[in-house]
């Protein structure tokens, strides 16, 4: 603007006086309606209808296994409670040694809460005993206050612990909190940390819902807001049901009692998880609610890392078990057919390096060499199928990769490829020694126990990989409907049947035929195929290593099984895996008591949990007992 | 010395900030009145006392330099507003305070004061003409570059006090009417499509004359048309396809006794305790909705229940009369000062202070929609006094130096 025009501002200066006006003409109007024409209805809403909301807390989902067995459940605990504007302060010193709490802590809790509102309790202490909440309620004038409420607790019914599948409960963190919906969380509430529990928190939550209560102006309240027509009731979380066995997960965790290790059954027909170890493990019901500091500490601190999921988490070679990846590979491309045989005179020579075998075999096919787990064979093979096609099938076979598995995290483990044996030992870095190790299962390869349950399932299938998952269905109970969440076929390996047929009946000679490694692993009545493996630890004992399925002809478990520092597979791991097979299929253990298969099969339990198995895998007559 | 001081001195402005700067501490003390809560009120005073020396500074850099520093000061506020997003601290949502030593600061609020600044410079060359396209553009590409970090924030509340600043300067600076309809047109029927359809038509038809009766040419007018038609439709389309409790927000947000004990509920006690003060009020302290925390953080955005409900109609009409007194006295500094630049100050500063002022009592009061925005001087928060002091503080300055050209 050039120069100000005066007869212009004049103008302007009008204008915009007026619009300022009418605005403040129109606040004024309002303020005398509100408080001279309305003044004395408000005054009496002031007096008597002012209304405050009292959130109401819903129940966290339960969750059941496959049985519809209740394995997660709520209890009643008292929490102590303190409403910071009629908290006396003189008191802090005398709750906090009733509470058994630092006073610093306790003071902190009740700031925390006041920022938000005066008016709301703040939850200072979870899971009081009675004694505590009797004193509180003795000196329930002396204390002005301080309260108690009943809230609900996790507790674990079973006597599995579950832990790492499960996960813990904790009150949700302040930065946490900060990026929630404040209608849904507040401070102090209970939020799933770790497991199905963080996974699935969305669903078992539920939606908090609120009392409207009309309190008088000192506070108290008088009456339900609108006869409580406003009320919203909480909603009920989801109830979990789980495709896992209680019962076999039970007998699984007492076969690792004194064990380091990891254990992982699924159906191979739609990938649920059946059972899910790992070990050692913490108690979950020491956790939920406030976990005492020296036992997370400890937790923390123990070299044996219980809070450590070894079942999706730790990178071991696979050993042996490996092998019909090799084997597939080897058929699939035509490199070899089942009447190949080569000549094991119990070492390897290559270069000027020896690879050892742990006998001679002789002249022996794929077949046998899966069988009896000749490692000469394997060696030659790997040398012919060379790095590239291995490392496909491996892919195929789910390696190398996360298996998505519905819980928190889980390791892709890693599986060589030729870019990758090239960054690591540059181009001519790496000799033809490192790949036959790798036909072995041996050397730069890790796997995690998840991954091979899904190559036991990958095998017990012909190449079907289902979605490994531990939620069958999600249950509303309060609108009584049920979300099931139906298998996913993910993918397919594309084999031949032959190619399958070979590699299977290695793994069923593996357990069944005299000179396979795992007869440990034997089930009366049923026929089973697996391969154990071993792998080789510079740090330590090797670990022992056991993948299979059964039944053989029609497969309704798959398991890994992995023992940290036992030694050779087919001692330490197969016999475990054998035990849970049996479990499974029959409900109990049958080795001890001496009655036929036949008769376990009618039994009544039995056919009531798994009516298609007795009919499809009758039994066969036994080679010999098992180890 | 009385005259040489009344030359010097704006009287009604200072009346009006000392007066409202001393209801904002008795609402902030009383509002906040609990053994442990009376800090907030120390820190308050605190920012008091840096406001005034602020306020100082302000009112006695010559006007010469304030012109040349008002492009720098700008940019830097830019920066500031870029720096909070990265590392600033977040409460309640918004990631809007910096840390500075032991203060947080908030830089919207002093961005707001040089967005005024800047403006001012770029209308008050002496090519500049309102009625070209080209020039409107400019000062509105100075106020969206503020706006849009601030949104990012988010703070929706601040970025709109921006536009309560741009209508005014740019009406002042000779823009049309058919300009300013332009600009708000687009909003007012993106709210009328959020409302309803029918809103939509009729608010669509009501802008439509008025355009037609404001317009220059029948091209600009018709394409003008042809985008608020537009807008409404896309925001009509695309609140049919957000979530149920999106949707709800926006319901609460345009009719706050839809829902009165959701986000309606700090209305609903608002109006109550308002209403419950009565002519004179419950006595200081002594107001059983304030004193009872009925409205969480009220010390913030409904400190205007507290004088309400404890004054009565006596205190709020005092500081609604202090509010009038203080628009009053900027339009005035702003048209008698010579300087252009001077003016365009007075006017955005003006412009500033009445936005927050109708859309914090307006929201009070149950007229307009809740939307964050603090009340000058009396609600509380450390930038949001030390940025209004400062604008204080300018138009002293503007009204000591409105001789020179």
């Amino acid at each position: 603007m050039p120069v100000l025009d005066d007869m212009l501002v004049h103008q302007k200066r009008r204008v915009m006086y007026v619009v300022f006006s009418a605005v403040f003409v129109v606040l004024f109007a309002r303020l005398i309606q509100l408080q001279w024409l309305y003044g004395e209805q408000y005054g009496q809403q002031a007096e008597e209808n002012s209304v405050r909301i009292i959130p109401k807390e819903p129940i966290r989902g339960y969750i059941y296994d496959r049985q519809g067995r209740l394995v997660v459940d709520n209890r009643p605990s008292f929490t102590v409670t303190v409403m910071p504007y009629e908290f006396d302060r003189a008191n802090l010193p005398y709750l906090a040694r009733l509470l058994e709490m630092p006073e610093q802590a306790l003071d902190e809790r009740i700031r925390k809460g006041a920022e938000y509102s005066r008016f709301v309790p703040v939850r200072v202490k979870r899971d009081v005993d009675v004694k505590t909440v009797a004193t509180i309620e003795e000196n329930y004038t002396r204390l002005p206050g301080v309260d108690y409420q009943i809230e609900s607790m996790r507790t674990y019914p079973t006597k599995a612990s579950a832990s790492h599948i499960l996960g813990y409960t904790r009150e949700v963190s302040e930065e946490k909190l900060k990026m929630l919906d404040p209608q849904e969380y507040s401070q102090g509430d209970i939020t799933g940390a770790t497991g199905l529990e963080a996974r699935y928190e969305w669903a078992i939550r539920g939606k908090k819902g609120a009392e409207y209560s009309t309190v008088n102006a000192r506070g108290q309240i008088v009456k339900r807001f609108d006869e409580g027509r406003a009320n919203r009731p909480a909603v009920d979380g989801n109830d979990l049901y789980l495709t896992m066995d209680f019962s076999l997960q039970e007998f699984a965790e007492s076969l690792f009692a004194d064990k380091r290790g990891a254990l992982v059954a699924l159906d191979p027909t739609d990938g649920g998880i059946l059972a899910f170890v790992s070990k050692p493990d913490f108690p979950l019901a020491s956790l939920s609610g406030i976990t005492p500091k020296d036992l997370w500490r400890n937790l923390n601190t123990d070299p044996d890392r219980p809070l450590f999921n070894r079942a999706t988490l730790t990178r071991y070679p696979p050993g042996s078990t490996f092998k019909m990846v090799l084997a597939v590979a080897a058929l699939e491309k035509g490199i070899i057919t089942p009447n190949t045989r080569m000549q094991c005179t119990g070492a390897f020579v290559l270069g000027n390096k020896v690879f050892k075998d742990l006998h001679v075999h002789g002249s022996v096919n794929v077949i046998e060499a899966i069988q009896v787990s000749c490692n000469v064979f394997f060696y030659k093979l790997m040398l012919q199928v060379g790095l590239d096609t291995w490392s496909e099938y491996a892919a195929l076979f789910g390696f190398g990769q996360q298996t998505g598995l519905d819980i928190s995290e889980e390791s892709p483990g890693l599986l060589p490829t030729t870019e990758f044996m090239n960054r690591r030992y540059g181009e001519r870095g790496w000799t033809r020694g490192f790949l036959v190790s790798l036909g072995i299962g041996q050397g730069e390869l890790g796997v995690t126990p998840i991954q091979m349950a899904c190559y036991a399932m990958l095998l017990a299938n012909k190449g079907k990989f289902y979605q490994p998952h531990t939620v069958a269905k999600l249950v509303d109970r309060i609108h009584d409907t049920t979300k099931v969440l139906p298998p996913v076929l993910r993918r397919e390996i594309q084999c031949s049947e032959e190619t399958w047929s070979y590699v299977r009946e290695g793994m069923r000679r593996v357990v069944q035929e005299p000179g396979g490694t795992a007869a440990s692993a034997r089930v009366r009545g049923i026929v089973s195929a697996g391969k154990t493996g071993t792998a080789q630890n510079p740090h330590g004992d090797d670990h022992a290593w056991y993948i299979g399925f059964a039944p053989f002809d029609n497969p309704k478990i798959a398991i890994a099984v992995l023992v940290e520092n036992a030694g050779f597979g087919g001692r330490f791991a197969a016999p475990i895996a054998g035990m849970c097979i049996e479990k499974y299929l029959y409900g109990r253990l049958i080795r001890n008591d001496g009655m036929h298969p036949d008769v376990q099969a009618r039994d009544t339990s039995v056919t009531h949990r798994r009516p298609a198995h007795a009919a499809a895998a009758p039994p066969e007559p036994l080679n010999g007992g098992p180890d | 010395m009385t005259t040489f001081l009344r030359e010097r001195i704006d009287a009604p402005t200072l009346i009006a900030a000392v007066g409202l700067a001393i209801m904002g501490l008795i609402s902030i003390y009383s509002a906040t009145f609990d053994a442990k809560m009376s800090e907030l009120f120390f820190k308050q005073l605190v920012a008091t006392g840096i406001g005034v020396v602020l306020l100082a500074a302000a009112a006695l850099t010559p006007l010469r330099t304030l012109q040349r520093m008002s492009l720098p000061v700008y940019f830097l506020a830019i920066l500031m507003l870029f720096t909070v997003l990265l590392i600033g601290k977040q409460v309640s949502g918004s990631q809007s305070w910096l840390q500075v030593g032991p203060f947080s600061v908030q830089p919207a609020e002093f961005a707001k004061v040089a967005t005024v600044l800047a403006l001012a410079v770029y209308l008050s060359r002496s090519d500049v003409q309102l009625v070209r396209t080209k020039d409107i553009l400019i000062p509105a590409v100075i106020v969206l570059v503020p706006v849009a970090l601030i949104l990012k924030q988010p703070d929706m509340g601040t970025a709109m006090i921006f536009f309560g600043m741009l209508l005014p300067v740019l009406y002042w600076g000779g823009s049309s009417l058919f300009t300013i309809l332009a600009l708000v047109s687009p909003g007012v029927v993106a709210i009328a499509a959020l409302i309803g359809p029918t809103t939509f038509f009729i608010s669509v038809v009501v802008l439509g004359i008025l355009l037609w009766i404001t317009k220059h040419n029948t091209i600009s007018a018709a394409l003008l048309f042809s985008v608020m038609v537009l807008v409404g439709i896309s925001v009509q389309s695309i609140h049919s396809r957000l979530r149920p409790y999106q949707q709800k927000r926006i319901e609460t947000f345009l009719d706050p006794n839809a829902d009165p004990l959701g986000a309606g509920y700090n209305v609903l006690q608002s109006k109550i305790a308002i209403g419950s003060g009565g002519f004179f009020g419950k006595g200081y302290l002594q107001g059983t909705q304030t004193q009872l925390n009925f409205i969480p953080a009220q010390w913030t955005d409904f400190i205007f229940c507290v004088p309400g409900e404890e004054l009565g109609f006596v205190g709020a009409a005092c500081i609604l009369l202090l509010f009038g007194l203080l628009l009053y006295s900027g339009i005035r500094i702003a048209s008698i000062v010579k300087n252009a630049y001077a003016s365009f100050v007075a006017v955005g500063i003006t412009g500033v202070f009445a936005t927050h002022i109708f859309i914090n009592i307006g929201m009070a009061l149950g007229l307009t929609p809740v939307v964050g925005v603090p009340l000058p001087f009396l609600s509380y928060g450390g930038s949001a006094l030390v940025a209004d002091m400062i604008m204080i503080g300018l138009l002293l300055n503007l009204y000591a130096h409105r001789k020179e050209y």
